[in-house]
């Protein structure tokens, strides 16, 4: 293939950054490799090449976009040879697989070090991530938010959050050159945002593309250097994620008058706040697969007024990481204040013992936790309010279903919205003329 | 009734949940009307431990493990006067290590607190998964020469040996424990448990939980204390899923 190839590692963000780079270059009339639905290991990036490639073996594709697994890069990164690699973020994240944090730090490490060709795009917010600057110097771009979020009118804010922040487990709190303590101008979430050391002179480095006047309320929308920007997403740390994939575009000489309407138009990802509708009650399908993204999720369901029904999918596969402490560094507690509009709770999943466990410890009413292992069973329960879950009445209080999943139930869950969605839409339609007749 | 656990560097030693261990106890008291205060200490924070009835060292990454083991040195003495004088100290995987004579990391030995007879080298591969043990210390079954499990997850690449005088907390008959070698996961000394089974540990094992929160009382107030039973079923069917469906699936 002549064109270039951008790679995209990170804890989180990886798949939403990487498609809509995709999708930014595909307005461009441009042919694009794309690993799409985040197979991101060796397997799912030969598959993307091939999915593009002639009988004879020829790459037909101006460019490739390809998500690849942080651990797996020192295997990936120096046969696709990418020109460009972003890392969007480092956060704790199915810890049995790669040991801790610093060491995927350490696999990122030795990945980049056998591409030190490419240049690097890193969220200069997160120090972990910054830091991978050195590894060796070479031309890096940095993305990140150059100003304190301020508290959104009439919804839950970032700030507002900070104060759960402050129990969150927040990795790379030490300089990863001294070790000192950093301490932040200001802060976003998890261990992002302006920080400075007081041992050595690191800190946050300037951001090449910063976000300014960020607004969450009704969707997310903020400007980059000058440019505004309009989504079509919830959620504050999707500001990250589109700003990587600005970034890139950006480096690209890529036209960006028409980024409206590419963004507007840009469905999420399977499972990125993927919104259905089921007999009329509309449900939200996210991916939540470690205490940093859970956190985020409990912030925007706080933030929506609705009361909301939440079944939790925990599964422990190898793809999903087969230690699943991390449920204990996530927040439930958010969700069992009183006020926080939460009506009914599902334990669910492989793991829906250690679900319903973690509820029990975050002192959600136990009246309102169900424990039901099928997720298709529960959801039909939830919505139809049909039927009987742990020998109480599935019948739903709630004005929306939010269903949490870490990786492996993602796709079995979505078909089974899938299915009650398409099943409830045909049903409407055989009741329609009954309706008209009474 | 009060007791005040002590969480030491919670902000460096804080991997895999250790939080929720520090949740399970607090709750486990309150539930029954004891008072459990949660107080943090940081580094150069001085260390009461004559007000301190739970000690509580959690897991860390080689770096952060490095940065309090050095600050640690300081307490060593109080610490193990407080040991001997059945304090109650919670200490898990890199806290578990710390205790012992030395620890290895990056080639280096790096000395320990020599609270108990133990030391632990670095070994090549990280041992990593489910564990079920099994447990027959008097303090922790219902009837002599009885047993009971204790299950949870580990992930240490370190190994540890226990010296003559000790005796593991467990014998694991799933997964590695504290070398992969002679069986033994963890360690029960006088009051103290040190374990690679992170993250998780109390609420899972109520037993074990309950087994603090009862010699930690007992020491404060001097008189043997029993505390009032909890309805436990959400906690055992979460154990129990671990020594029955997960030894099905793993073999």
């Amino acid at each position: 293939m002549d064109g270039k190839t951008v790679a995209v590692c990170g804890t989180n963000g990886k798949t939403t950054t990487n498609n809509l780079l995709a999708a930014l270059l595909r307005a461009q009339g441009m042919r694009v490799i794309c690993n799409e639905i985040g197979s991101n290991m060796i397997a799912g990036v030969i598959t993307a090449y091939l999915e593009c490639c002639t009988r004879t073996g020829r790459v037909e594709a101006d460019i490739a976009c390809l998500e690849v697994d942080e651990a797996f890069g020192v295997h990936v990164l120096p046969h696709i040879e990418p020109d460009i690699v972003i890392v969007t973020n480092l956060f704790r994240d199915q810890l049995d697989r790669y040991g801790e944090i610093d060491i995927t730090r350490e696999l990122l490490v030795r990945a980049l070090k056998k591409v030190p060709g490419a240049m690097l795009v890193l969220n200069g917010d997160d120090p972990l991530c910054a830091s991978l600057c050195r590894t060796p110097p070479r031309v890096r771009t940095f993305f990140g938010v150059s100003e304190e979020v301020p508290v959104p009118t009439g919804g839950e804010s970032i700030s507002d959050e900070s104060d759960a922040v402050q129990t969150e487990a927040r990795e790379g709190r030490f300089c990863v050159f001294c070790h000192h303590e950093l301490q932040y101008r200001y802060y976003h979430y998890s261990q992002l945002g302006d920080y400075f050391c007081e041992g050595c002179n690191f800190r946050r480095p300037t951001l090449d593309f910063a976000a300014r006047e960020v607004r969450l309320d009704p969707h997310l929308a903020f400007s980059m250097n000058d440019l505004p920007v309009q989504t079509a997403y919830r959620g504050f740390y999707n500001v990250y994620n589109v700003l990587a994939a600005l970034t890139v575009a950006t480096l690209l000489e890529i036209n960006l008058d028409d980024i409206d309407a590419v963004l507007a138009s840009y469905a999420p990802q399977i499972g990125r706040m993927e919104e259905f509708v089921i007999d009329g009650m509309p449900a939200v399908l996210n991916l939540s697969k470690n205490p940093t993204g859970f956190n985020q999720t409990i912030a925007a369901m706080r933030a929506d007024t609705r009361q909301k029904n939440v079944v939790v999918v925990v599964n422990d596969n190898d793809q999903d990481g087969t230690d699943i402490s991390w449920i204990w560094d996530v927040d439930f507690e958010q969700m069992a204040e009183a006020d926080a509009g939460f009506a009914r709770f599902v334990a669910s999943g492989i793991r829906a013992e250690d679900v319903a466990l973690r509820m029990k410890y975050a002192e959600i009413t136990p009246d309102t936790v169900l424990f039901e292992k099928d997720v298709r069973r529960v959801i039909e329960v939830l919505l139809r309010g049909e039927g009987e879950v742990t020998g109480k009445s599935g019948a739903s209080r709630g004005e929306v279903l939010y269903v949490l999943v870490n990786y492996t139930p993602l796709f079995e869950t979505q078909r089974v919205l899938l299915d009650l969605q398409a099943a409830g839409s045909a049903a409407r339609a055989d009741a329609t003329p009954r309706r008209r007749r009474a | 009734m009060n007791i005040r656990i002590a969480h030491l560097y919670p902000d460096l030693l804080n991997l895999y949940g250790d939080r929720g261990n520090i949740t399970c106890l607090q709750k486990r008291c309150s539930w029954r009307g004891i008072e459990a205060t949660v107080h943090e200490y940081r580094l150069g924070d001085e260390l009461p431990l004559d007000e301190t009835d739970i000690l509580f060292l959690g897991g860390g990454s080689d770096r952060e493990q490095c940065i309090v083991s050095e600050h640690l040195q300081g307490h060593r003495d109080a610490i193990q006067s407080y040991v001997e004088s059945d304090g109650v100290l919670v200490a898990v995987c890199g806290g578990y290590q710390l205790l012992g004579h030395s620890y290895q990391q990056a080639g280096e030995t790096i000395a320990g607190l020599s609270i108990i007879d133990s030391y632990t080298i670095a070994g090549e591969r990280r041992l990593i998964g489910n564990v079920v043990m099994r447990c027959q210390h008097q303090q922790l079954v219902s009837a002599p020469s009885s047993a009971t499990s204790v299950v949870g997850f580990e992930n240490h690449a370190g190994r540890t040996y226990l010296g003559p005088a000790h005796t593991p907390l467990g014998v694991v008959t799933q997964g590695y424990g504290n070398n992969g070698e002679d069986g033994g996961e963890g360690v029960l000394y006088r009051n103290v448990i040190g374990t690679y089974l992170h993250g998780p540990l109390f609420p899972k094992n109520p037993l074990l939980a309950d087994f603090v929160i009862r010699s930690a009382l007992q020491r404060k107030y001097s008189s043997s204390i029993a505390l009032s039973p909890l309805d436990d079923s959400v906690e055992h069917r979460a154990h129990d899923y671990l020594t029955r469906c997960r030894l099905a699936r793993c073999q």
